[in-house]
């Protein structure tokens, strides 16, 4: 029985239950709509990287297993480091794509197209905004301290710190925030915290309203804000510039992120770089995204997949979203008691980073109440500063728990 | 600081041990975060006061661009000639639309503000749509 287990039928129940996975995943893509542009590409390279008629062949072109096995590694300085000259050599197609993830490339050029597509405006204009995009990221420690708590609860799943902080950053509601941390930290754990990440962040319109509903009243809910000041082209400029250096003052590790993103934000503000601007935009990002999709998605083999774990990431990962919203509405209850009645709470449930999905939310439930109420460039302040809060949590991250 | 073995990988690790490095993370993670983003407040405060001149007349047409693309946009009395140049064109355009023609066909003379005497039903409607498109 037990070699059966071990040799015979297991691998090939899991190979089938992985295939279904990868099928459901397209389904969910495809006809679901949720947010095909990624989970398309990672559910393809799910069912490309199961294929059973691959395995032990030469044909095979993801090797998961030089990626995290110390046995395919190189020893330096204490630690284990992939063995770029042998993947490069050996590796099939989806491996050297791969690199891309384990070297964090993907993560911060991706980046750079978002900033080309952010509008810093209605940040600029509002500056207390920015504090519900930091007061979002509670739910990311606080799934930190909860993986921690699991995993002292349940001897099957062992989360240590480095896998902890990778799961809390899916609260971030940012996928390549949450790839490049977790490339660095629990490179084993990436496909499952992708998937969850970008599942959740689709499902961003169901999970926030009841949230937003239990924690504002009536009355608050339908506050109409002051219009927004005009915002100049010198702040627009200065704002990039500056946000880089005090980030990178204060947290080296978060500047990879940031860094890129301002680069693509001050392409686009100082327009005089028009050509660039659309490459990162489209077609940069275009490139990057099916890489990383399609070899995201291949790492998730049945072996990393099918386990305790992954379910503990799944559980986790609605616990974060869920405490990140409510982070953020907290502190919007309370600038709407400070500022008397003048900030709608509901723009705090934005501060999660999902552009603009989250600040779609925040119009959304408002008009709901009001009819007449706009609240989305109001939202969107909270909502660009997640992706800024969410990218220091993961520079916190990073500066605390890499090398360990 | 240093961590644990039992931190490090997560086997076997005390429950008290999870609470107070979770606990610790938590506020040290969350002082840092608010940290940054309220050293950028106050910048983005100074900006406020270096950058920002409060107009002298009430005519700043440039912020929420969320407002709901009625047929008829209402148009301010006061405004300059610029903005009513800009009004018109907006309207030749819309009346172009939904004649389904070009603009060089039309002219137009005068405009005013219709009432809204839309049936609730109607108002519905109009923001669904525009609800589901945004």
């Amino acid at each position: 029985m037990y070699a059966l287990i071990d040799g015979g039928a297991m691998p090939a129940i899991k190979t089938i239950i992985m295939l279904a996975v990868a099928c459901v995943l397209l389904y969910l893509a495809i006809v679901k709509k949720f947010e095909p542009l990624l989970l398309l590409p990672i559910a393809f390279g799910m069912l490309l990287t199961n294929l059973p008629m691959l395995k032990d062949s030469s044909a095979i072109m993801m090797h998961t297993e030089y990626f995290t096995d110390p046995q395919y590694m190189i020893m330096e300085n204490g630690h284990s480091q992939i063995d770029v000259g042998m993947i490069a050599r050996e590796g099939g197609l989806l491996d050297l794509l791969y690199l891309g993830v384990k070297l964090g490339i993907y993560p911060p050029l991706i980046f750079v197209g978002i900033g080309c597509m952010t509008d810093f405006g209605p940040l600029i204009a509002n500056p207390k905004s920015i504090l519900l995009g930091a007061a979002a990221q509670f739910g990311v420690f606080f799934t930190f301290v909860g993986a921690l708590v699991l995993s002292a609860m349940f001897p099957s799943i062992s989360f240590g710190v480095k896998e902890a902080a990778s799961i809390g950053i899916i609260g971030g509601a940012d996928g390549p925030t949450a790839i490049y941390v977790t490339k660095s930290l629990a490179p084993a754990l990436l496909p499952a915290i992708a998937v969850a990440a970008y599942s959740y962040m689709a499902l961003i319109p169901i999970i926030q309203p009841p949230f937003m509903k239990l924690m504002t009243t009536k009355k608050a809910r339908s506050v109409v804000m002051d219009q927004l000041r005009p915002v100049s082209k010198t702040e627009k400029i200065l704002f990039p510039i500056v946000v880089t250096i005090v980030v990178g003052l204060i947290i080296p590790d978060a500047v990879s992120l940031v860094g890129c993103l301002m680069l693509g934000n001050l392409m686009k503000e100082s327009g005089v770089v028009d050509r660039l601007v659309k490459t990162a935009q489209n077609e940069l990002m275009n490139i990057i995204t099916i890489f990383l999709g399609v070899t995201v998605g291949a790492t998730a083999t049945a072996e990393s997949f099918l386990s305790a774990q992954t379910l503990g990431i799944i559980v986790l990962g609605l616990v974060a979203f869920c405490f990140s919203t409510i982070g953020g509405l907290l502190l919007g209850d309370l600038m709407y008691v400070l500022s008397k009645g003048k900030v709608n709470p509901l723009i705090g449930s934005a501060g999660v980073s999902a552009v603009p999905m989250a600040a779609r939310v925040s119009q959304i439930v408002g008009q709901k109440e009001n009819p007449s109420n706009f609240l989305l460039m109001h939202a969107m302040g909270p909502n660009v500063a997640g992706v800024i809060g969410s990218a220091v949590a993961a520079g916190v991250f990073l500066s605390m728990f890499n090398g360990l | 600081m240093q961590y644990s073995e039992a931190l490090i990988s997560g086997q076997n690790l005390p429950m008290s041990e999870a609470l107070s490095t979770g606990g610790i993370t938590t506020l040290v993670g969350l002082a840092i975060v608010f940290g940054v983003l309220v050293i950028l407040m106050i910048v983005l405060c100074l900006f406020k006061v270096f950058f920002y001149k409060e107009p002298a007349k009430k005519a700043a047409p440039a912020a929420a661009p969320a407002e709901p693309a009625a047929p008829a946009p209402a148009a301010e009395a006061e405004a300059d000639i610029e903005d009513e140049e800009e009004l018109i064109a907006v309207l030749t355009a819309a009346v172009a639309a939904s004649l389904n023609t070009s603009t060089y066909n039309l002219q137009i003379k005068s405009y005013r503000r219709v009432p809204n005497k839309r049936p609730a039903w109607n108002n519905a409607g109009l923001r669904e749509t525009i609800g589901n498109r945004i």
